[in-house]
């Protein structure tokens, strides 16, 4: 370990070797492609020709504009029912971002406050949480969503709740892991000396630091979560249909794949990428640029 | 020392007993096995009658009693749809599921791993970011997707793999690569990490004083330490893998414990799903433990804090 | 190249090529072990849609459903079942009679039969068979049937409590009580060894079975019918279609089950592979489950006929299943016995606007939710757009399968239903199982068809039994209380190793039998 100086409550700084890693260089494709993204989200009743929802059979499996039997009436090509591929990724956007962001901040919630409880309180509380922590990481994350799917049935917000108790353990280990290093610095042990109580050391010391460490996993969370979906999708309980999600059209357009309609899966699996890439990218980024001992992520 | 053993078992155990509680009840939260095992119109006689079969008619707690005895006996229950004794099941199709996992674990080092030297070292930009990208693009795609798209390719349309099941070295790659590519990035950016600490230790910066030309310190000195890190995550994640390869083994059909525990969920099969998700809990728990127990080894002072 | 006929090649380059791979991987031992290519002669390989089950071996276990068929009709032999051309054609029973009063029924066995291990097929392993079973409606048959008497090891009579006209068909057909299994044999095992080395009188033996992924069989060639085509049969279990239609492209199989969609015309297109639908019994319908509540719109009569005239029943079947389905007016099949043909349902969404603002909806209205077991989401979708575009909005709610049957048959779910049933039975059964009170489908009734159904319940004449069956079926095709879609055509595929498939051969199947007349090509 090497030594850092720190000013008393400010939260530690990075140490100088790392300077040769530019760190101004803010991933700027990342940023923009999720940033589009989100614009897409918000603004889909505008940019999308068609209702993503409604098709009729007589226009079904049109390819996109550029190949033969496409037209510029579907952009991108329609899918069994005849609706439009575009509008559906338009408006799909809106649930992956939906369903990502807040996924990402309920596990985020979940995870953070316990961990903090558990790495800052300790003794009994700290061993019952991570207890259930231990237990629910046993249970595989799809057999947890596909129980969950079965008692409260799915739709929208049903996945958001089902994939934020899923994933909330991420963050409590780590939190708990910052918090209990945490605890041992400077800053803390003066303000227990100073007389805070826990609550306040807990909420105006720890949480500030840990904020950063919640943020880095939330943007990589981002993308284990819209993964999630997608297969939840595919195995019959994801976001229900006719509403459009990316990881829906790219289980409904499996089929497709094998008798060449790539553009029913191509297209939403490349967004699919994008996002979760971009998320990705921007995650490291954010790692390096704000607590380079994040290891465990 | 042997306090701090006894401490982290005992802690494995009630973990343990907190995972079989939650199962057994969650389980029978979810439904009714015996409407999917009767046609419809089944009349209540038909219905009570598999009840009493699989012993559901009695009072929960005294079922969770008559599942624990049975446990301590090794004995994991009988299964609704096979019925025969989930552990036979379920030793029979682990070695499958272990086969899948190792085999990915290693592909996934394979990415991984020279990936995130390469991003430490950062030898060539262009090098260093598509490593980089190719792990992270195995993040970015759902592993059902990635094993169709596979199948399509390389045993349609060139015929070199045989599209699913097992029974051969060459079923195995398809499937391997499906569910290892997902971790290659974790592995990735923890040999990253690792190396760049290594690289920045005062031990390092004194052999580069010493003139020792830079690709001699990463192989014989960075590289061994900061694989640590990356072999007890490797080691954790296998344990993850077997469970996560429920969807994997669905798209390949390869007869392993995921494809198990998804048809134990998909026909209300309580023994299988509290059998299944109890051998891998208990795998899981015990990989950590031994985990802990060989950082405490290691570092003193891990065990003297707690 | 898409597929081709690589089989024995491949199979000679993979011995290479493995030990280079295991040699390069350094891997061992533990390999999971299967039968790799449907390459050597005698073989025939199928892949299925379902996971294996070993009550699948034993008669004594089935469900109503026609899944363990599959396996049943290789391994097993029956006194009476469906075969080609013949509903109840006589198998291990040579011949039968029923008495004047109905009372009882006379079996005499078929001379020659016997068990894979060489015992003849006697009247003690026929009762055996019967007193054991313990599958669906078994308690029906044991409140039925008084006694089973063996006079000589040639002959069986069964005697009733009280006329049972459909004793027959539930012997025969819906139960696998007819199935007959060997009593020494099982008795010498129990029953988990029966399982595990499951002895019958069918065309197959059975060599060895790894649960849930695959079954071996072997052509069992003193079998009464005739010597089986095939020396040896292998099902594999491939749950995801695409990955089933693939192992067909390339020769790792030979018969698939359920290829369903876009798949189905991969497989049409695909030179070498043959589509083989089958038109199954499994009828499919929009149940409309507020018609007894006078506050809902499906109260009206016209609601519920403009919604079935709002289904563009024709163009869905083409889109998912290629025409092969059949479109119906009633939730009873076509086949059972005392069906009723309702007039066909037509598409006319004009019709259907027109019936709702009569019916005080000019602009259509908000139905609510649509349930739907989530493997049909498909079906359900096409008909969300159709109800759409007449104004019906409603909101899709697919349910995982357990969840949907659970919550189906508790009354859980309401407003509207997309439900099916491929249960055996005749127009009686199906209609106490959705129609009349206290049916386990049944959300609401209607006095008048519960006292018909009452009435023809204790009607001896057979005659007389149909003519208030139809009177049941018209009253209920009157009111629209189902809006029937169709029949599913079930698609299944055939390589090019195949001659007879056995699909379509037995009525009302879906699946390949009678066993013992598939062939290989050029057998």
């Amino acid at each position: 370990m090497s030594i850092q100086t720190e000013l008393i409550g400010l939260p530690p700084r990075s140490p100088s070797r790392f300077a040769s890693l530019r760190l101004g260089d803010f991933p700027l494709i990342p940023a923009l492609i999720l940033g589009g993204i989100a614009f897409v989200a918000i603004f889909a009743n505008v940019l999308a020709p068609h209702n993503p929802e409604i098709g009729s059979l007589t226009a079904r499996f049109r390819p996109p504009v550029w190949q033969t039997g496409g037209s510029t009436q579907y952009l991108l090509g329609t899918d069994q029912l005849g609706r439009d591929v575009l509008s559906r990724l338009i408006f799909g956007a809106r649930v992956s971002v939906v369903v990502g962001f807040t996924a990402v901040i309920f596990a985020g919630v979940i995870g953070t406050v316990l961990g903090i409880l558990s790495g800052y309180l300790g003794g009994w509380v700290d061993q019952a949480i991570m207890r259930v922590t231990d237990t629910w990481l046993a249970m595989p994350a799809v057999t947890f969503a596909i129980f969950l799917a079965a008692i409260v049935g799915p739709s929208m917000w049903n996945i958001v709740i089902i994939l934020g108790l899923t994933y909330w353990t991420r963050y409590a280990r780590v939190v708990r892991g910052e918090v209990l290093s945490l605890k041992e610095r400077e800053f803390v042990r003066l303000a227990i000396v100073a007389g805070c109580s826990k609550w306040t050391i807990m909420r105006r010391h720890i949480m500030p630091n840990i904020i950063n460490s919640a943020i880095v996993l939330g943007t990589l969370m981002l993308g284990v979560v819209i993964i999630a979906e997608a297969t939840l999708s595919f195995l019959g309980i994801g976001v229900p249909p006719p509403q459009p999600a990316w990881g829906l059209m790219l289980s409904d357009g499996k089929q497709g794949l094998m008798v060449g309609r790539w553009w029913l899966t191509i297209f939403p699996g490349c967004c699919i990428m994008l996002m979760v890439l971009s998320a990705n990218l921007l995650g490291d980024w954010l790692r390096v640029k704000l607590d380079p001992q994040l290891r465990q992520l | 020392m042997k306090r701090y053993i006894a401490r982290r078992v005992s802690y494995c155990l009630l973990s343990l007993l907190l995972l079989s509680v939650t199962i057994f009840f969650f389980v029978r939260v979810t439904g009714d096995p015996a409407t999917l095992l009767v046609e419809p119109g089944a009349s209540e006689a038909d219905i009570a009658a598999i009840h009493q079969q699989f012993g559901l008619d009695r009072p929960l707690w005294v079922q969770y009693g008559i599942f624990m005895v049975s446990l301590a006996h090794g004995d994991l229950g009988q299964s609704f749809y096979y019925r025969m004794p989930v552990m036979e099941l379920y030793l029979s199709r682990l070695p499958n599921s272990l086969l899948l996992a190792s085999v990915a674990m290693a592909l996934s080092l394979l990415i991984g791993i020279p990936s995130g030297i390469l991003a430490s070292v950062r030898v060539g930009r262009f090098w260093d970011s598509a490593g980089k990208l190719f792990a992270l693009l195995g993040l970015s795609l759902p592993s059902f997707w990635v094993g169709l798209v596979l199948i399509l390719v390389f045993s349609v349309y060139l015929g070199w793999l045989p599209s699913s099941g097992s029974g051969s070295a060459l079923h195995l790659i398809m499937p391997a690569f499906a569910l290892g590519w997902y971790f290659a990035a974790a592995h990735m950016r923890l040999t990253r990490s690792s190396m760049l600490e290594v690289l920045g230790s005062e031990y390092v910066k004194l052999a580069r004083l010493k003139g020792l030309p830079q690709s001699l310190v990463i192989a014989k000195h960075a590289f061994k330490n900061a694989l640590i890190p990356v072999l007890t995550l490797a080691g954790i994640n296998l344990v993850i893998m077997v469970n996560v390869a429920v969807v994997v083994e669905f798209v390949f059909a390869w007869p392993g414990i995921g494809r198990l525990l998804y048809e134990g969920v998909t026909f209300r099969d309580f023994p299988v799903v509290q059998g299944v998700v109890l051998m891998g809990g208990a795998m899981i728990v015990i990989v950590n433990l031994l985990v802990d127990i060989l950082y405490a080894v290691i570092d003193p002072r891990i065990r003297l804090e707690s | 190249m898409r597929h081709d006929h690589r089989g024995s090649l491949i199979g000679s380059d993979l011995t290479r090529r493995d030990v280079f791979a295991l040699a390069a991987l350094g891997l061992v031992a533990g390999m999971p072990r299967s039968s790799f290519a449907a390459g050597p002669q005698g073989q025939l390989t199928w892949g299925i849609h379902v996971s294996l089950a070993p009550t699948w071996f034993d008669p004594a276990e089935t469900p109503g459903l026609i899944t363990p068929f599959m396996v049943l009709y290789a391994l097993h032999d029956a006194m009476v079942k469906p075969m080609p051309g013949q509903p109840l054609a006589p198998s291990l029973a040579q011949s039968w009679s029923a008495s004047e009063d109905g009372l009882s029924y006379d079996f005499a066995l078929r001379e020659g039969a016997t068990f894979h291990n060489g015992d003849p097929v006697t009247a003690e392993d026929v009762k055996f068979s019967f007193e054991r079973y313990r599958g669906t409606s078994h308690d029906l048959m044991k409140d039925r049937v008084a006694a089973v008497e063996t006079p000589d090891p040639e002959h069986v009579r069964f005697q009733l409590k009280a006329p049972w006209p459909d004793f027959l068909t539930f012997y025969a057909t819906a139960t696998g009580a007819g199935w007959i299994v060997p009593k020494k044999y099982v008795e010498k095992v129990g029953e988990d060894g029966f399982k595990k080395a499951p002895i019958g009188a069918g065309p197959y033996k059975f060599v060895s079975f790894t649960p849930g992924v695959e079954l071996v069989l072997e052509a069992f060639d003193q079998y009464w019918r005739k010597p089986p085509g095939v020396k040896r049969l292998v099902f594999k279990s491939i749950p995801e279609e695409t990955t089933r239609l693939a192992a067909l492209q390339r020769g790792e199989v030979d018969i698939v089950y359920s290829i369903r969609g876009e798949l189905a015309e991969e497989l049409r297109r695909t030179p070498g592979l043959t589509l083989k639908p089958v038109l199954s019994p499994a009828a499919f319908w929009v149940y409309y489950a507020d018609q007894w509540d006078p506050k809902s719109p499906w109260y009206d009569e016209r609601v519920r006929r403009a919604g079935s005239l709002a289904i563009d029943r024709e163009a869905m079947n083409d889109a998912i299943t290629l025409g092969y389905s059949k479109v119906t007016g009633s939730i009873i099949p076509y086949t059972f016995e005392f069906f009723w043909q309702p007039p066909l349902p037509t598409y006319d969404p004009d019709k259907a606007k027109q019936l709702l603002a009569e019916a005080g909806h000019p602009s259509g209205f908000d139905a609510g939710e649509f349930f739907c077991d989530s493997s049909y989401s498909n079906v359900a979708e096409a008909l969300l757009d159709n109800f759409q575009a007449v104004g019906v909005r409603t909101k899709l709610r697919p349910l995982e399968r357990a969840a949907f049957i659970e919550a189906y048959a508790h009354k859980k779910l309401k407003n509207l239903i997309l439900g099916g049933s491929g249960a055996f039975g005749n127009a009686a059964t199906r209609l106490e199982t959705y129609v009349v009170k206290g049916g386990a489908y049944v959300y609401g009734s209607y006095p008048d068809i519960d006292a018909l159904y009452q009435q023809q319940a204790a009607e001896l004449n057979r005659k007389k039994r149909g003519e208030i069956l139809d009177k049941m079926q018209q009253i209920l095709a009157e009111r629209t209380v189902y809006a029937p879609i169709w029949q599913l055509g079930f698609i299944n595929g055939a390589g090019p190793r195949v001659g007879e498939s056995g699909f379509g051969l037995i009525q009302d199947f879906a699946y390949t039998g009678p066993f013992e007349d598939i062939t290989l090509k050029g057998s």
